[in-house]
Parts: structure tokens; C-alpha cells; sequence
């Protein structure tokens, strides 16, 4: 049992290391002075230069701008749509084409990204073919299909993180709230939402992560002067190193690190009200 | 008796619209449907809206796809394809379908190297993955408590910073000149000369395990966690080693978790994009950048399609798969 | 003193169900569930009356639970009518029925307090104001003595001050019908006999009519007006506690209610007021007094209950009929009585519970491996047919 364990804390080790040293890596080196990056330049580190140019440069802050704006809405369109397959998934009962749907809500979780992205391109070409015959309208691709596009892939996230936290806790809470006479739609609001709360933050940030990450369904659905913050950045870094994409990330790494940590912080205090409260029932 | 007043004649007693009212739904005036929409298609339509939306944005496309993998490659064209269906003058439908993109892919040796590639590299980079993502998930499915929560904020950290900056920060570190060869050529003269790592199928074995690691980790460590401890101690009291217990009562319990974390793993591996293109080799590419390319630096959008549902095809079992065994998931937590 | 009129007036109002006049509050007709090739509920008719507390008692998957749900809204009949005060509730959903449901697991809301629980069903309801929900509230709390209670939320409350929450939220509704499914269930057994005591306090005072599910039958008997006894789907017996105990009329609402020794036998001898059975279980005869009717030459069964046999260490003076010679094999000490299992000569083994009135010296004791007589009165058997 001893061996046991020391084998897999030690993998646990190993693997917590293999997992954080390229990303203290990228840090350590914004902070480099020498644009070989990885070329530690003694005589003149560390520096913030690297960041100062990162907020003058005017193409990445108009893709992270665009890149926040399509996350934003594409997280909420997908809690909306995701919360509601969620939903008919784990509480509706059986109807025709279930399966179906419980299958094109699952499919996206997996699916290679070059399908869905090309796929959804030649949706909107031959959208852009339907519309202009018919009503001599002409459309850009940029970022009503990027976000179209996102919003499809990320709601399979979201309806999986529903459809989980649904399934944990059976439906008694709303048939108590249907026999109280309440209708089926002041229970959904009224109950079945603010009791599966977490699940759908989470999953708004979830879908806000993925599709602020995306890049290749993205590179097929965007059109001309429509580009994301990760097209960008992989346009840069195919020709090699750049410090500049280096600072972004250190920035984009104590973001998340900040967040997860407060909210971390913040769940544990809930914990220990929680457990506090429910002792002084017993007691009291 | 008088039933109750809801009843207006156009239902049976258990509330479904007769047949005439359904055809006067659909032909009658907007008062009726008023009516019904009030009182029948609440739910309906709450199915449909999530299940439109996939239909035309999500199922569609896939019909388009291979609709256009049987067109005709017009370089000129705009789109540059062959219409596949055609009206013609006299009142005639054409349908052109040309299978001479699929012949392509099943003969071209670029082609025939790449699937095997990129089945070869998915393959091995979900062991590897598993090899190391089983003992970590094992160690924090042991952890107490409160330091399993911390252990699991680690694993999921990583992958909510960017995925293309992860994958970014391994240039760095195999290049040439990059931190790895620093340490052993530079510093420490382990090795005689700089290890040439980049664009090479190694970097790219690290590229997937590194990106997709809390994939695997996070199925087998649900699984895991739900293991009745008191199974293995069964397991010893009846005389079975920790290894002999391990092998014959954590593995098989954990089957299903293995499953779920390799398919996880594997499918998205197989049309892999953005890691090969930093990491991989240039010499032998992965089915996932010869349709980018065929798409976009040769406009050949039929043989781009083409690729689309080979690769389709080919992960279709995996894929019905792991939709199985997240149903089941489901349906065991329902309980 | 009361009249011969005066006391099947009062009879009546005290047992409605005797009254052949008396309109059924409830009348539920030829119910039946199928869910697929499974029959939950097999062509049920009740009838309840208003004022009420009825018990659906069985074990599991008898169908008790699934006829609760169609009374409540959540489940349609395959078949049959369901009426409530004259109403058919036939497509009725559950949040338009005058039926409140107190479910098993409480299903109390975590998010509100116990305040905004109980006003969730008021706010449902049209043309009430603010100052009227806040009384009723305040009102069904003294009721269920929760009072200070008000502002918690659900996970700051034992088990026991949920479940009145549960049944606070229910009856502020003023309901028709309160249905409440395994309401002690969940409680400790002290807790149990006391809510037992509260619930028919409340339901007294309310008036609202009960009907409740449970396979426990030391609860129906507490709390029940009438039982209806189901088995897999099907309702076996309908009676006071005190008829189904007494008299059940077959042998499985015998086996379910409490413990019985039931011996197998064919009648040697059939009048209207007594009969004798000749029972090869027993060794012997069982005489009845009273008549039962029954096919000539049928097989009959005769329920005898533990606390009606009573123990003697010797013969007594006749042991031609209800007698029995046998071996104390076991004996369980619970406290008020002492349970004997007393194997007799056809190997059977016979239940017997006798108070324990007396402390006995060791002598003076019963002891295992003693031989002793059982024997019982005339009226004690009650004999089935089936």
C-alpha cells in the first residue's frame, strides 16, 4: 500500500511540474530583454519593455477587444440555449427524437475542430448564396458568425454541466412547486434556476473561456478585418518566439490565477457558513 | 357529471387536441393557436429551441459538407466549386456527384501517410496521456479532503489559461536555444550538442499530452473517487498483495473511467490542428492541416470536404462510443 | 342519553362510510396505471369521505405511491375517473387541482426560508395581499409551533421541524385534500409517536381531509379513520383499523397487519353460529363461534393472533378442541411483553405474546424446552377463505 502510494504521489508530482513549468517558463521570460526570448540577456533583465509595447500594439488590443466581445456574448447565448437542453434532457420525459438530441448536444465535446469549423463556413456561404438570390442582401463573415459558430460548439459544455448538477438532485423541489400551484415556467425561474445557479456560471465561464481560445473554427468562420485575439497570436508565433506574446500570456495567466483563487477562497467560506449553520440545527 | 371547465370540447379527457383542432390550428385563424400555444406547446417549445438551433448550425452543415464533397473543383469559380444540384432550362433537376475527391484521399501516398499518422500519433499520445494521467488522478482520488480540492484547482488552472499559449510556451522550451537545451547543453554539458526537439513527432506526443492531460484526469478521477475503499480492504483481508488488489479491483472498477478519459483524448488528437502546426513536422503533416490547407491555400473546398467526412467516418465509432458512455454516466447519477 | 335516532346521527357523522347516503369526497373509479406491460395500479375504486384521514397501507410496489401521484396531478390514469368534491380532475395539471401533496423527502425549497416556503403557495394564488399571506403564514406556523422558527432556511432545521415546515407549506393552502406520502418515515421512533399524536391534533382542527401512504402498519393504525391494505396494485381490504385487525378477510391483510398463526384446515362442522375446523397444521380442532361462510368443502384458513393464545403449564380440562400441546423453543424479552415460540407436535411453530403482568421468580417462569398447553377462546380465530 506504501509503494502504491509513493508511485502515484510521485507521478502526481511529476505531473504537476510537467504541467506548470512551460507556463512559469513563458513568465520567467517576458521579462527578458533579449528577443531570442529564451536567450536570458543578463546585462539588461529583467525588464517590463515587453509590456509596455504589448499595450501600444494596436493590433492585439483591437483582437482582445473583439476576442472579449464575441466570448461575452457567445457565453451567454450558450447558457441560454445549453441551460435550456439541459433542461429537456434530464426533465422532460420522453419525446420523440430525444436520443437525437441527447446525441447533437454530446457531439461537439469531441468533435475535431477543423469539421465544425469548415462545416459551419460552408453554412454561411451557402446562407450568403441563399440570401443574396433571394433578397440581394450581401453579408460579411466576421462577428455574427464567429459568434454563431462559438455559440454552437461551447453549448454542448454547457448543456453537459447542466444536465450533470440537474441529474444530481431529482425533481421532487419542482413537483412540490407545480402541486403548490405554481406553472411550469415560474418553476423553472423560481426554483430550478437559482438551485442550479453554479452550474450555469460555470458554464458561462467555461463557454467564455473556450471560445476567447479559439482558433480554428474561428480562423474559418471570421471574415476580412475581423480577428480574434487568438489569430493573431498564432499568426505571430508560427514564425517563432515573440516576448511580446510572452507578456500577454504572464498577464493572461495571473488573470485566471487570480480568479480561480478568489473563487476558491470565496467557496470555502460558503463551505464553512454552510457546515456551521447545519451544526447549530442539529444542536438547536 | 360536469367535468371541469377547462375542457372545451377539443380535447379528450386526458387533455390532447383532437385531430380536427389540429387542422384548425394550422389553417385557422391566429385566435386558436393563441389557445394552443398558451396551453399545449410550452414544452414543445422548449425542446425546439435548443434543438433548431443544433439542427440548422450544427447537423445542416454536415449535409452541406458532404453535399460539396461530391462537387467538381472549379478553380476559378467563387465559391470554386461545381453546383452538385442544378435546375436546367428544361425543367430537369442534375444532380453531378464526382467521388474523384474520395479516390484522391484513398490513393494519394500524402494522403494515405497522414491518416496513418494521425492515427499513429493519437494513439500513442492517449497512452501516454493515460500512463501519466491514471497514477495522478489515483493520487488525488487518495488525497484527504481538503487537499483534494486544492490538488483538482491545480489540474483545472492550466486549462483555463489559453490552450495556443500552453502549447506556445513548448516553443520556447524545445527550441533549439530553448530552456531544455539551455539546462543540458549550455549549463550542465549533459548532452554534447543542442537536442534538435522541435518539429519533430516527439514535440508533438508532448503537445497533445500537455494540452489534453486534464481531459483524461478529470473522467478517471470522478471515477475513482466514487470507489468504495472498503473494497480494496475486502480485498486484503482475503489475502490479495496491494498490487494483486490494485490490478483486480481498482483497474476493472475504474474501466469505465479509462474509456471515457481516452476518448476524450483521442478523437480531438486525431484532427489536431494548432499542435502540429507549432510543433509538428513539416515533412509529414496530419490529415487536420492537409484539409487547411487544401481549403485554404489550394481553394480545392471539395477535396477539403472530402477530408472533413473521411475523418468524419473514421470517428464515428469513438464517437458513439463515448456518447454512450456518457449516457450511462448520466443515468447512473440520476439514480 | 342517546336515542336510538341520536346515535345513528352520531354514528354516522363519526363514520360516514356507513351511511349509504353519505356523498364520497373523494371517488376515485376503476383506476387504473399501466407503465408499459407493468400494472401499477389495477382497476382501483374508493371512496372517501370528507374530514377523513385515510391510510393507503402496503409494501412496496403495491402501487400506493403511483395512486397518491394521479390523486395529486403528477401521473394520468390508463383508464378510470378520479373526483374530487363532485369535480373530475380528469387533465387537471397539479398546480390547479385543490390538492396539496407532502412529500416524503419534505422537498423543502433551500434557497427560501421557512417563512417564504410556506408563502410560495400563497403567492401562487390570485387575490391575496401581502398582509393577508403574512397572517396565514404567521397563523399555520403557531399551528405547527414553529413560530420562532420563521427566518431560517431549511438546512438550519432538524429533521423533525422540516417535516413541519413541509406540512405548514401544505395546509396554509387550505387545501381539500392533503395527501402525504410516508410523513414519518424519516423521524426516530419517539419523534414518530409524537408527531403521530400532533398530525391527528392538526388534522382535527383543520378539518382538512388525509390521505396517507405508508407501509408502516403501526402507523396507519395510529392515524387512520379507515385503511385500505394494497397489494400489487390492487386494493385487498378497506376498514377501520380495528376491522382489519380484527377481521381481515384474507390471509395476506391477516399476515400484513401484525403477526398471526395461520393453520390451514377443511370444516367438519358448518352452522350459522359456529363451525368447526379440522386443521392437520394444528393436530387438532379449532372451534369458532361464530358462522363464516364458505364453499362446502373448501380449504379455510384460521388466524389466530399471538396475544390471543394464552400459555398453561398444564392440561387443561378439555383439550378436544382449540388446544395444543408443544415445546417452548424460543422466548424474546421486549420489555412490556415476552414473545414465545412454541413448536407443536406437526412441527409448526406457534407465536404467542403474553404481557408481562408479574415479575416471576425462576420457577414460576416459563423456560425453554418446557412442554406447555396453548390454548384460546371461540371468538378469538378469524377464518379466511382465501
Amino acid at each position: 500500500m506504501k509503494t502504491q502510494g509513493l508511485f502515484s504521489k510521485s507521478m502526481l508530482g511529476v505531473g504537476l511540474a510537467f504541467l506548470y513549468i512551460p507556463i512559469l517558463s513563458m513568465v520567467f521570460y517576458s521579462f527578458n530583454n533579449s528577443r531570442l526570448v529564451t536567450v536570458w540577456d543578463s546585462v539588461n533583465s529583467p525588464t517590463v519593455k515587453w509590456y509596455v509595447q504589448l499595450f501600444k500594439d494596436r493590433q492585439i488590443l483591437s483582437a482582445a477587444w473583439l476576442s472579449i466581445q464575441v466570448a461575452a456574448t457567445t457565453a451567454t447565448g450558450a447558457v441560454i440555449l445549453g441551460t435550456l437542453a439541459g433542461l429537456v434532457l434530464s426533465r422532460f420525459g420522453p419525446f420523440r427524437g430525444r436520443a437525437f438530441l441527447q446525441g447533437l448536444t454530446t457531439a461537439p465535446l469531441v468533435m475535431p475542430e477543423v469539421i465544425t469549423g469548415l462545416s459551419m463556413l460552408l453554412l454561411f456561404v451557402s446562407l450568403e448564396q441563399l440570401f443574396t438570390a433571394w433578397f440581394g442582401w450581401q453579408f460579411d463573415r466576421g462577428f455574427a458568425t464567429i459568434t454563431i459558430a462559438h455559440i454552437t460548439f461551447t453549448m454542448a459544455y454547457v448543456t453537459v454541466v447542466v444536465q450533470s448538477r440537474l441529474a444530481g438532485f431529482d425533481d421532487s423541489l419542482e413537483e412540490a412547486a407545480l402541486d403548490l400551484g405554481a406553472r411550469p415556467a415560474k418553476v423553472f425561474f423560481r426554483i430550478t434556476v437559482p438551485l442550479i445557479l453554479p452550474a450555469i456560471l460555470s458554464g458561462w465561464l467555461l463557454a467564455f473561456t473556450l471560445s476567447w481560445d479559439d482558433l480554428v473554427i474561428t480562423q474559418f468562420v471570421s471574415g476580412p478585418g475581423s480577428n480574434t485575439l487568438p489569430m493573431v497570436i498564432f499568426s505571430r508565433v508560427r514564425l517563432g518566439v515573440s516576448p511580446v506574446v510572452n507578456a500577454l500570456a504572464t498577464i493572461m495567466v495571473l488573470v485566471v490565477a487570480l480568479g480561480v483563487v478568489l473563487s476558491a477562497i470565496f467557496m470555502r467560506r460558503q463551505e464553512q457558513r454552510r457546515k456551521r449553520e447545519e451544526q447549530m440545527a442539529a444542536t438547536g | 357529471m360536469k367535468p371541469a371547465a377547462r375542457t372545451l370540447g377539443s380535447r379528450d379527457a386526458y387533455g390532447r387536441l383532437s385531430p380536427l383542432w389540429i387542422f384548425l390550428l394550422r389553417y385557422g385563424p391566429p385566435r386558436w393557436s393563441e389557445y394552443v400555444v398558451q396551453n399545449w406547446t410550452g414544452q414543445r417549445l422548449v425542446i425546439a429551441v435548443p434543438y433548431l438551433w443544433l439542427l440548422v448550425f450544427f447537423l445542416i452543415p454536415f449535409l452541406i459538407v458532404l453535399k460539396i464533397s461530391f462537387a467538381e473543383f472549379s478553380p476559378l469559380g467563387r465559391p470554386p466549386y461545381e453546383p452538385v444540384f442544378q435546375w436546367l432550362e428544361e425543367g430537369a433537376l442534375q444532380v453531378k456527384l464526382l467521388i474523384g475527391s474520395y479516390v484522391y484521399l484513398f490513393n494519394e501516398p500524402l494522403y494515405v501517410s497522414a491518416w496513418f499518422y494521425s492515427l499513429k500519433v493519437a494513439f500513442f499520445s492517449t497512452l501516454f496521456c493515460l500512463a501519466l494521467g491514471y497514477p495522478m488522478a489515483y493520487a488525488i482520488a487518495r488525497s484527504p479532503p481538503t487537499q483534494r480540492n486544492v490538488l483538482l484547482l491545480l489540474i483545472i488552472l492550466p486549462f483555463w489559461t489559453s490552450f495556443l499559449l500552453r502549447v506556445y510556451a513548448w516553443v520556447g522550451l524545445l527550441k533549439t536555444d530553448g530552456l531544455i537545451n539551455q539546462v543540458l547543453f549550455k549549463w550542465f554539458g549533459i548532452v554534447d550538442e543542442p537536442l534538435a526537439m522541435m518539429n519533430t513527432s516527439f514535440a508533438v506526443y508532448i503537445g497533445i499530452v500537455y494540452s489534453y492531460l486534464p481531459f483524461m484526469i478529470l473522467p478517471l478521477y470522478s471515477n475513482l473517487e466514487k470507489h468504495d475503499n472498503t473494497l480494496l480492504e475486502a480485498a486484503q483481508d482475503l489475502g490479495a498483495g496491494p498490487i494483486k488488489s490494485f490490478l483486480r479491483v481498482t483497474l476493472p472498477l475504474s474501466f469505465p473511467g479509462i474509456v471515457a478519459g481516452s476518448l476524450l483524448v483521442f478523437i480531438p488528437a486525431v484532427g489536431e490542428y494548432v499542435i502540429p502546426s507549432l510543433l509538428g513536422r513539416t515533412d509529414q503533416l496530419m490529415v487536420a492541416k492537409l484539409l487547411s490547407d487544401e481549403f485554404f491555400l489550394n481553394r480545392d473546398w471539395p477535396r477539403a470536404s472530402a477530408v472533413a467526412i473521411a475523418m468524419l467516418l473514421l470517428l464515428v465509432v469513438p464517437i458513439m462510443i463515448f456518447q454512450r458512455f456518457q449516457n450511462k454516466e448520466l443515468q447512473a447519477a440520476r439514480k | 342519553m342517546l336515542t336510538a335516532e341520536r346515535r345513528t346521527e352520531k354514528k354516522n357523522k363519526d363514520e360516514p362510510w356507513r351511511d349509504p347516503h353519505a356523498e364520497a369526497y373523494v371517488r376515485i373509479e376503476n383506476i387504473t396505471k399501466r407503465f408499459g406491460d407493468f400494472v401499477a395500479v389495477n382497476n382501483v375504486s374508493l371512496k372517501i369521505f370528507k374530514g377523513e384521514i385515510f391510510c393507503l397501507l402496503g409494501g412496496s410496489g403495491c402501487g400506493k405511491s403511483t395512486l397518491l401521484r394521479m390523486l395529486a396531478g403528477f401521473e394520468s390514469p390508463s383508464s378510470g375517473s378520479i373526483f374530487l368534491d363532485g369535480q373530475d380532475m380528469a387533465g387537471v395539471p397539479p398546480y390547479e387541482r385543490p390538492v396539496n401533496m407532502m412529500f416524503q423527502s419534505y422537498a423543502l425549497f433551500p434557497h427560501m426560508t421557512v417563512e417564504k416556503n410556506i408563502a410560495f403557495g400563497l403567492e401562487q394564488e390570485k387575490g391575496l395581499s401581502r398582509s393577508d399571506i403574512a397572517t396565514r403564514v404567521t397563523d399555520i406556523l403557531e399551528i405547527v409551533k414553529l413560530g420562532p422558527f420563521a427566518a431560517r432556511r431549511p438546512h438550519q432545521l432538524s429533521g423533525g421541524q422540516r417535516q413541519r415546515v413541509a406540512l405548514a407549506r401544505a395546509l396554509v393552502k387550505r387545501p381539500k385534500l392533503l395527501l402525504l406520502d410516508e410523513p414519518l418515515g424519516a423521524l426516530d421512533k419517539k419523534l414518530r409517536e409524537a408527531t403521530q399524536f400532533e398530525l391527528i391534533n392538526i388534522q382535527e382542527q383543520l378539518g382538512v381531509t388525509f390521505i396517507v401512504v405508508t407501509h408502516d402498519q403501526e402507523e396507519s393504525m395510529t392515524l387512520a379513520s379507515r385503511i385500505g391494505v394494497m397489494n400489487r396494485g390492487e386494493i385487498v381490504q378497506i376498514g377501520t383499523p380495528t376491522e382489519i385487525y380484527e377481521f381481515p378477510q384474507n390471509k395476506f391483510v391477516a399476515d400484513f397487519i401484525g403477526s398471526v398463526n395461520m393453520f390451514e384446515g377443511t370444516m367438519i362442522e358448518d352452522l350459522p353460529d359456529r363451525v368447526r375446523i379440522k386443521s392437520d397444521d394444528l393436530g387438532g380442532v379449532i372451534y369458532v363461534d361464530h358462522g363464516i361462510s364458505s364453499a362446502p368443502g373448501a380449504i379455510v384458513y384460521a388466524a389466530i393472533r399471538p396475544e390471543k393464545i394464552s400459555i398453561l403449564r398444564a392440561p387443561p380440562a378439555d383439550t378436544t378442541e382449540n388446544c395444543v400441546k408443544g415445546v417452548v423453543k424460543e422466548i424474546a424479552y421486549m420489555g412490556d411483553v415476552s414473545i414465545y415460540l412454541v413448536k407443536i407436535d406437526t412441527g409448526k411453530m406457534v407465536r404467542v405474546t403474553l404481557p408481562n403482568i408479574e415479575r416471576l421468580s425462576d420457577d414460576e417462569r416459563i423456560l425453554w424446552d418446557e412442554t406447555v398447553w396453548l390454548t384460546w377462546h371461540g371468538s378469538s380465530p378469524v377464518v379466511v377463505t382465501q
